[in-house]
């Protein structure tokens, strides 16, 4: 006897595992990105770099609809930097755990984390843009400087590229950026460099 | 049937196809010469506010170059090996700002141990120009199905700029522009009839480089 396969169920179950996935529409990015070395050369200063617990394990929500975790990475990237630009550098929790003094001490923060995908930008691209604010403080930790770091990466959009992973791509640019923007940028904000320029005629022999 | 499956044939034939024009410059008749140990670096240009040159791009075009014995350096590998000057933020527009980056000692030395000859910077983007058709799909008891048509125009336009670094000159300019129309057909199952334009930028570039690079 001819035996009839009914094909249809497992046609509408697949769909409505779709619609319901497609639905949900959260997405949760993690990023567990390391950055290369920066080749700079580090210029002759004592610093302390603060990165707390929360900036170290953060998480942003650029909408109610995306978490972005990027507290590893951002520590990672901070941490090279760093590194590259100051030849004594210290990386601590908190200021109670610095042990000896320091030129400057820095904190930096997030401020502000936005995304844009190709469907509201009307662009080929997905966008991130990280705001920092990076708190300079002297010696006795007196304020400097509270200077503000925008970055910004970008990916282009593809066929088989999925949303997760152009919003993953675009913040490892925009993390990488870090490293750009302060190499370019840090030796040249205005009041940290009135303060260095006389701690080392200060010190000069 | 017959009609259908004739239409479909030449639908095929007539939009797989892609329209490619290159343009090339050269500041001189001669061919690049690449000594043995030189190698060439290919970088996807990423300052433009609306667009980015994708790596995926920048790939295809160094494996055509690899294919002709070139030694070419992978773009990350050598992106890290002098991070962060060749960032979206730090990469040198011109060559003044070349001439300036190679004269920072680190810099100058990480270029200078990779053999580096020249630097190819590859610019440019594949867009969807234009849309038309509608196509719909739909399941219910009795199966599932799409019916309807679409197409969809793509561009790919690149620009590559081969900059001579013993020299700082700008040696050549190619400029590759490609065209062309895919089709989605529903007939029950969605037929694809797509072109590959990027793929044919990227081939029709890479020979084009090819051309221009000759073994010393």
């Amino acid at each position: 006897m001819f035996k009839q396969t009914n094909f249809s169920q497992p046609i509408i179950g697949l769909l409505s595992a779709l619609l319901l996935s497609g639905c949900s529409g959260a997405t949760r990015i993690q990023l567990e990105s390391s950055f290369p070395a920066l080749l700079t050369e580090p210029r002759e200063v004592r610093a302390a770099v603060i990165m707390s617990p929360e900036f170290s394990e953060y998480i942003a929500t650029p909408n109610k609809n995306m978490t972005l975790e990027i507290g590893a990475s951002q520590r990672n990237i901070f941490e090279k930097t760093f590194r590259g630009l100051i030849t004594e550098v210290v990386f601590v929790d908190n200021l109670a755990l610095i042990e000896e003094p320091q030129d400057i001490i820095i904190r930096p923060s997030v401020v502000d984390v936005q995304v844009a995908v190709p469907s509201e930008n009307y662009l080929n691209v997905y966008e991130v843009w990280i705001k920092y604010n990076i708190a300079i403080s002297d010696t006795d930790d007196n304020p400097i400087d509270s200077w503000f770091m925008p970055v910004y990466g970008k990916t282009a959009s593809s066929f088989m590229l999925q949303k997760d992973a152009a919003v993953g791509s675009a913040t490892t640019i925009a993390l990488r950026d870090i490293g750009a923007k302060l190499s370019l940028d840090f030796y040249r904000i205005p009041a940290l460099k009135t303060y260095l320029d006389a701690r080392w005629q200060e010190t000069a022999p | 049937m017959k009609i259908l499956t004739l239409w479909l044939a030449l639908l095929g034939l007539a939009g797989c196809t892609t329209t490619t024009t290159i343009d090339e410059y050269r500041s001189s008749n001669k061919q690049l010469t690449v000594a043995t140990n030189d190698s060439v670096v290919l970088l996807g240009r990423r300052d433009a506010g609306h667009y980015e040159t994708d790596a995926e791009f920048v790939d295809c075009v160094g494996n055509k170059l690899r294919s002709s014995q070139l030694q070419v350096i992978p773009e990350q590998a050598f992106m890290d090996a002098l991070y962060p000057w060749l960032e979206p933020r730090t990469a040198p527009k011109g060559l003044m700002r070349m001439r300036q980056l190679m004269q920072e000692p680190l810099v100058g030395e990480a270029i200078s141990s990779q053999s580096i000859r020249y630097f190819v910077w590859l610019d440019g983007s594949t867009e969807t120009l234009d849309k038309g058709g509608s196509i719909s799909c739909a399941a219910g008891p009795g199966g599932a199905g799409c019916f309807g048509f679409a197409k969809w125009d793509k561009a790919s336009i690149y620009e590559a700029i081969v900059w001579d670094v013993s020299d700082y000159s700008e040696v050549a300019r190619v400029r590759v522009d490609s065209e062309g129309t895919s089709y989605l057909i529903g007939a029950v199952a969605p037929i694809p009839l797509l072109t590959p334009v990027k793929s044919d930028a990227c081939k029709s570039l890479g020979k084009q480089l090819q051309s221009l690079f000759v073994a010393d």
